[in-house]
């Protein structure tokens, strides 16, 4: 049959080509490359919010937040940070919010942020210490802020952190710890996040015995300043390591969901090969989920078209990290960068096949804080809302539009993914990149104790240039979403 | 009378080519318009997606596990937006088993043929599903 209209079909081709194609020519265009100059103005109107639902803000000119909780009054208490990637310093704090507005400082750290979240439990508060500087902690902190270590000395020196923590069904306390590096083996990318020559014999560590393929990766050398160094998994920087090569597992480990009880003592390993179990929270129905943001296109093992999951954790499992995204081997050529090649197994043998996730979100947005509606007075009982903090291309690779920067709602039982509160405008992204004064970067979304409101913590404005995050003081935010009025 | 044949032959020839080329042209306008058409479709935005449909709630699934993670509900990502694209279903298959540039090719084994039948129908309700809520 001749096609009479191939002129058409061809133009429609041409056309496809052109605007469905071309990655590698585009430019990236990712939610922190934008031209914002504070101070940052707040607007709720600039937000659009599913049917039946409202949001405002609670407090501004916070910065960077990471985390909200309650106390047994129902008093709401926000974690600032005190560290942001771009090597920016202050001072991590908890901080309750009075009744006339006021932000009273109860605790604060030193130079080992971030604090990434915290929870109330029993009389205390429970932080977690990201610790980029001395390690990884978790605080027990009292109402009047005298605050004791529970757990220290925990893997977090490297690209990610101490995580979380909350309380199980169990009276267990639970915390993510993310791995050192991107993919398992350190590089030049460590050094531009500015740990490598404060740490560098700092190396991921395995939940238990893994053995090497044998793969080692090439690179310059930023700790020495000059020549390359030769660097295997699971190594410090410029170790290279031998084909079946043992490495020990130990406890605490990196890219792992650990817990402790409250009053204190050892780690228990629950579950490993996560990446950076950034959110966790337990359904009604008492399971345990985190989400784990996924691999990025950087580093001597850079990695494409890997999402951010949300698992339901089982204790001791291996969930995949180095060698699997969201359950798929990485040496598929879905994950093979651009003119980069394409990935190979770290690991001879693996401890288990992976999960299947529950739910995967897209490549770079960055899912973080996460809680599960229990009301009927919201709603959607037993749906995931999660935060989506934003890509921070181009230094996690490329993006041809704005990732993130929105609230979703999850249904964990089939794995859909709704958008619950984003910004309006002709496309999706921070209110610094797309216009208006709505969202920035949600990192946190907890319930209060009625379970009738979502509050929303924005970490703020996080510009990014080529080398480097450039996130923005005082421009954090507090959230409030409920049912409309 | 030959020449006369050829001229005739030259003519239509002229005619059929500026024909070819302004159809070629009105495509290219047609798509360049239609990319410039809204690509929110979250619910915050045009409502939710309620399909009695059988088929597609279940392409909504398989784009759910295989093209969100690139394609965010439709809109730009690491990939470009779907939803303002008029492609028609024979060359959205085709990309799909075949891939097209970076993006990575899905055969039967990852997307068996009935699930890329319910994938097509979703893609199409989702791009017909682009009436703004503030709007009605």
């Amino acid at each position: 049959m001749r096609l009479r209209n191939w002129p058409a079909v061809m133009g429609l081709v041409v056309s496809a080509c052109l605007f469905a194609g071309c990655y590698v020519i585009r430019p990236s265009s990712g939610a922190g490359q934008s031209s914002f100059k504070g101070p940052r103005i707040v607007r709720a109107d600039d937000i659009a919010v599913a049917k039946g639902f409202q949001i405002e803000p609670v407090v501004t000119g916070l910065t960077f937040p990471t985390g909200v909780t309650f106390d047994a009054d129902g008093r709401i208490y926000v974690v600032e940070s005190g560290y942001a990637y771009g090597e920016v310093w202050t001072k991590p704090r908890l901080l309750r919010l009075e009744h006339n507005g006021r932000l009273t400082e109860v605790a604060a750290g030193q130079t080992n942020g971030p604090w990434t979240g915290a929870t109330f439990h029993e009389g205390a508060f429970y932080v977690a210490e990201g610790g980029e500087m001395e390690g990884g902690r978790i605080l027990r902190i009292t109402p009047d802020g005298r605050v004791t270590v529970l757990v220290g000395k925990l893997p977090s020196m490297g690209d990610h952190h101490s995580n979380g923590p909350v309380i199980g069904p169990d009276g267990w306390l639970y915390f993510g710890q993310g791995t050192v590096s991107n993919s398992g083996v350190v590089g030049e990318d460590n050094a531009q996040f500015g740990w490598l020559k404060r740490h560098p014999q700092f190396h991921d560590i395995p939940g238990q015995d893994i053995t090497l393929a044998g793969q080692n990766f090439t690179s310059s050398d930023p700790v020495h300043g000059k020549g390359k160094a030769v660097t295997g998994a699971f190594l410090p920087f410029g170790t290279a390591s031998t084909k079946n090569q043992v490495i020990k597992g130990a406890v605490p480990c990196s890219g792992s969901v650990m817990r402790i009880r409250p009053e204190g003592g050892p780690p228990e390993l629950v579950a490993w090969g996560f990446r950076n179990p950034f959110g966790l929270a337990f359904s009604p129905g008492g399971r345990l989920y985190v989400t784990d943001n996924g691999y990025d296109e950087r580093g001597s093992r850079p990695i494409w078209g890997a999402a951010n999951v949300l698992w339901a954790v089982d204790k001791g499992v291996w969930y995949g990290w180095p060698d699997f995204s969201a359950g798929m081997p990485l040496n598929r050529k879905h994950f093979k960068a651009p003119r980069k090649k394409q990935p190979q197994f770290l690991l001879a043998s693996h401890p288990n096949r992976p999960p299947d996730p529950i739910a995967l979100f897209a490549v770079h947005s960055s899912a973080d804080g996460l809680d599960f509606s229990r009301s009927g007075q919201f709603g959607y009982v037993g749906d995931a809302f999660v935060a989506l903090f934003g890509d921070e291309a181009p230094s996690v690779g490329k993006v041809l539009h704005p990732v993130g920067a929105k609230v979703v709602r999850v249904d964990v039982r089939n794995g859909l993914i709704e958008e619950f509160a984003v910004n309006k405008g002709r496309q999706s992204g921070p209110a610094s990149k797309i216009g208006g004064h709505g969202l920035e970067r949600p990192v946190a979304a907890r319930f209060n104790r009625a379970g009738d409101a979502l509050y929303v913590v924005d970490f703020g404005v996080m510009k990014q240039s080529k080398k480097e995050a450039q996130p923005q003081q005082g421009t954090g935010v507090l959230w409030r979403i409920i049912r409309e009025r | 009378m030959a020449n006369y044949q050829g001229t005739l032959n030259r003519q239509s020839m002229r005619a059929k080519v500026s024909k070819a080329f302004l159809v070629l042209l009105l495509s290219i306008l047609a798509a360049v318009q239609l990319a410039c058409r809204s690509v929110r479709r979250g619910e915050p935005i045009v409502g939710p997606l309620a399909s009695s449909d059988p088929q597609v709630n279940r392409g909504h699934v398989v784009f759910q596990q295989n093209c969100y993670k690139c394609h965010p509900g439709g809109e730009g990502g690491l990939g470009p937006a779907l939803n303002d694209k008029l492609l028609p279903t024979f060359l959205m298959k085709k990309q799909v088993r075949v891939g097209m540039g970076t993006m990575p090719s899905f055969h039967k084994p990852d997307i068996p043929p009935d699930e890329l039948d319910a994938l097509m129908k979703y893609l199409i309700a989702v791009r017909r599903h682009n009436r703004p809520m503030s709007n009605r």
